[in-house]
């Protein structure tokens, strides 16, 4: 398992290079110039030209990708071309709410939507199955934007029970992050709710029809026993599988989800980056990203040992 | 229905009640916008860092709502030798916020940085023989000859402002982005709490002394603060910042789409206006060095089809309240703005005459190519009129609809189409940028060292000279009125109107000084 491990972190080395090579690539043949930006609509193009010249824009493509590596490899992500700002400094920053976004997303995500496809695939054919997948077709087609603005109007505008907007640090308070945060959860999760309550309904039925389950059900075993014992912990490896997919869904998520509820997050600080072309911005944020997909997905390779005892690495 | 939070607050209250209100009295919080993406004034052109700059930083003159100068940090000038020596002495007791003194040496290695970036700065560096203090508070400009414009260009509320910084930072290359924000303005930037892209906060200078010039409005006159801090949250979304603004959550929303100025309009508790009487002038751009609009007819015949309605009612909609049209070269409402020569823009509007024109200017089914964005509300919405006027006119029209980013790359393209070059584009700029032919860029006609477009038109160019000498007001406005007909000639770009930009505050907020986001003045009632 260890040396499985190190094999996996080692393997994760070579795709972020990858990675690294092709949003490098890709930034530097998109159209956009964060000197033009800077400028602003009354700049000459000889201001434009000095702008780009001090800001190393004028070298050529490898000088340029030679000395972003080199400095990647000394833990430097460069300084944000408008800001002046560290890009790690800029990430730290703002790491914390798409962090608790996703985090309490995900809690939330899981723990409804897990006892929602068990509940469907018991009832199923019955009323509560139809309101399940009802409200995961829903949940599928509603965007986030759209229910992020209907439940701002009704929770925070019309009732007053929460704040429409901002985010509280989890240092200032357990309650106060909480209030910020419950709105963008729920809005965010609607689709990742939808997507696990299906497959975990579908899986948990293909489960409950194996013969072990009668055999379970013969020796008496109680109808709570049998769906969260036998039937989901066998159930547990494409749920899981799901879960982690879904980590992207919830990066693409929070994006749009973090603009709506003004969360000053990551999402919002790459949406910034790409609008200004703020290059090292945009390739910092997007190799963090990266990372932490590699990283997720290692972890669901290491859970699934969890579930079932006969996968070995 | 009893709110859950309405409970919170009673409860809340009955504890410390008085305290808390006091200390949220004396906070402004408020929505800008656009983030604050850079702490240079003069490095970077925003008109949201020039907000930043004017709380962090004063300036020797100000102006008032009718653009003349009055000292601000200067006590006065003496003008000698006939007018080639001015000597600028700064008033008693001016700080910076680290406790240093305001120095002449400040004063000067700050207008020398600033003199490479401003339209009007260059223009004084090119009549300086030497800029030089004469000891702590006295220093002195050399003229190659009289320039009457000198205080005005101190002065200068366009992009980017003569603000002094004390010399350490302002050695700082113009082309770099300076990293300290230490000035001398009436407020302090607290680093320790800025986020960029979501939170920036300033707290007020206490050192800082109003100036007891005379002169009101804009930049001139007391700087008096009446808030112990401002405080910025960026709300990129127009639809939340407006629901924060309704929810009490902040104070003061800068500018909205015309969409959420109705929705804020039937709120009681806040005040919707323009957030200055000068309205931002729209521009429909042509590329000078490329076919078909290298040709001064064919883009002459445009001026019968151009409605400057159409262009600023999809900006702003339908109440003409919130536009202008009539609109020539200078801000309507500036000292420069006048009716010269628009009578093509004026009267009926005809699609069939613009054909007509076309054809008689030998218009042979060039491809044109509007360049013009779809992030940014002004210009999105002139783009989508002109796009339609294209075709209205039948010409062979390639639309390219695309971010600002790209756009202010692209239209950097001097070449062809066929390389990525750019036929016309649509454009909206700040009201104080075209309050005369200096900061005007746009109406530079200098060919290669002229913005975008590159007009090459020598009539224009030869005014904008004689303008800079002309002996008081009455000779410049003549001389801005012949500069309007030679642009309407030569057409650097065709104004398309001008629109209000709306703000929207509390109406217990009062004594907002008008123009931009200025935030001494302003108080609550």
């Amino acid at each position: 398992m260890f040396a499985y491990v190190v094999r996996r972190v080692l393997a994760t080395i070579p795709v972020m290079a990858i990675v690294a090579l092709f949003v490098f690539s890709l930034l530097y043949l998109a159209p956009g110039d964060p000197a033009a930006v800077i400028a602003g609509d009354q700049a000459t193009p000889q201001d434009v030209e000095r702008i780009r010249a001090s800001l190393g824009l004028d070298r050529p493509y490898l000088v340029r990708f030679g000395s972003w590596v080199w400095d990647i490899l000394h833990g430097d992500m460069g300084v944000s071309i408008f800001t002046n700002l560290p890009v790690t400094t800029m990430i730290q920053q703002r790491i914390e709410p798409t962090l608790s976004l996703m985090i309490l997303t995900l809690i939330l995500a899981v723990s409804i939507a897990v006892p929602m496809g068990v509940l469907a695939a018991w009832k199923q054919g019955t009323i509560i199955d139809r309101a399940v997948m009802a409200f995961a077709v829903l949940g599928f087609s509603v965007p986030v934007f759209v229910v992020g603005y209907l439940l701002a109007y009704v929770f925070a505008l019309e009732l007053d029970w929460l704040p429409v907007q901002g985010y509280t640090a989890f240092s200032n308070g357990f309650f106060p992050w909480l209030e910020n945060l419950i709105l963008p959860a729920i809005a965010l999760g609607g689709v990742y709710i939808a997507l696990i309550a299906r497959i975990t309904r579908a899986t948990m039925l293909e489960v409950l029809g194996q013969d072990y389950i009668r055999t379970a059900r013969a020796k008496g075993a109680g109808q709570g026993s049998i769906l969260f014992l036998h039937a989901l912990k066998n159930a547990a490896v494409p749920i899981v599988t799901v879960i982690g997919i879904g980590i992207a869904l919830l990066i693409g998520g929070a994006v749009v989800t973090e603009s709506v509820f003004a969360i000053p997050g990551l999402g919002r600080l790459t949406v910034d980056a790409i609008l200004r072309r703020d290059y090292p911005v945009i390739q910092g944020v997007v190799l963090l990203f990266s990372f932490v997909y590699v990283l997720v997905n290692l972890l669901i390779d290491l859970v699934y040992t969890l579930f079932d005892p006969r996968i070995r690495y | 229905m009893i709110a859950r939070r309405s409970l919170l607050a009673a409860g809340a209250a009955l504890l410390a009640a008085p305290a808390f209100s006091q200390a949220q009295s004396r906070v402004l919080r408020f929505v800008p916008q656009a983030d604050l993406g850079g702490l240079d004034p003069i490095a970077i052109s925003s008109n949201v860092i020039r907000n930043h700059g004017y709380m962090v930083y004063d300036t020797l003159y100000g102006v008032d709502h009718q653009f003349r100068p009055h000292p601000q940090m200067a006590a006065g000038h003496l003008e000698e030798e006939d007018g080639r020596s001015v000597t600028i002495t700064l008033r008693e007791g001016l700080k910076f916020h680290d406790g240093e003194r305001v120095r002449a040496e400040d004063c000067v290695v700050s207008l020398r940085r600033w003199m490479r970036r401003s339209p009007m700065g260059q223009v004084l560096a090119a009549r300086t023989e030497e800029l030089a203090a004469l000891d702590d508070r006295r220093f002195r400009f050399r003229l190659k000859s009289r320039f009457p414009l000198l205080i005005d260009a101190l002065a200068v509320p366009s992009n980017p402002q003569p603000f002094i910084m004390p010399a350490r930072i302002a050695a700082t290359d113009p082309f770099q982005q300076i990293r300290d924000p230490t000035g001398s303005g009436p407020f302090r930037f607290v680093t320790s709490e800025f986020r960029q892209g979501a939170r920036a906060v300033w707290e007020r200078n206490a050192d800082y002394v109003p100036t007891q010039a005379g002169g009101s409005g804009l930049t001139a006159g007391p700087k008096v603060v009446h808030f112990d801090r401002v405080e910025w949250s960026i709300i990129p979304d127009a639809g939340t910042a407006a629901a924060a603004l309704t929810a009490g959550e902040v104070d003061w929303f800068e500018q909205m789409p015309a969409e959420i100025q109705q929705l804020l309009g039937r709120n009681r508790t806040l005040l919707l206006e323009p957030i200055d009487p000068l309205p931002l002038p729209g521009q429909f751009r042509f590329n000078h060095r490329q076919p078909p609009f290298d040709n001064p007819a064919i883009r002459r015949a445009f001026l019968h089809a151009i409605s400057q309605e159409d262009f600023m009612t999809a900006i702003v909609g339908p109440d003409p309240a919130k536009y202008v049209t009539g609109v020539g070269f200078f801000t309507p409402g500036s000292p420069y703005a006048s009716d010269e020569a628009l009578a093509p823009l004026q009267g009926p509007r005809s699609i069939e005459r613009a054909k007509q024109a076309l054809r008689e200017a030998g218009y042979r089914g060039e491809t044109i190519r509007l360049l013009g964005t779809t992030d940014i509300v002004s210009t999105t919405a002139q783009a989508q009129v002109a796009a339609d006027l294209l075709r209205r006119l039948e010409v062979n029209a390639d639309i390219v609809l695309t971010d600002w980013g790209t756009v202010a790359q692209r239209r950097m393209n001097r070449g062809p189409l066929e390389q990525g070059g750019w036929s016309c584009a649509c454009f909206a700029t700040s009201g104080m940028d075209f309050i005369n032919p200096i900061t005007h860029l746009q109406l530079r006609s200098d060919g290669e060292s002229a913005a975008p477009g590159w007009p090459d038109l020598p009539a224009v160019e030869r005014l904008r000279a004689e303008w800079l000498e002309a002996p008081d007001l009455a000779a410049q406005q003549a001389i801005a009125r012949r500069i309007q007909a030679a642009a309407m000639e030569g057409l650097p770009y065709i104004p398309t109107g001008a629109y209000y930009s709306i703000t929207a505050h509390r109406r217990t907020l009062v004594d907002r000084v008008k123009g931009f986001a200025i935030f001494w003045g302003i108080r609550r009632a």
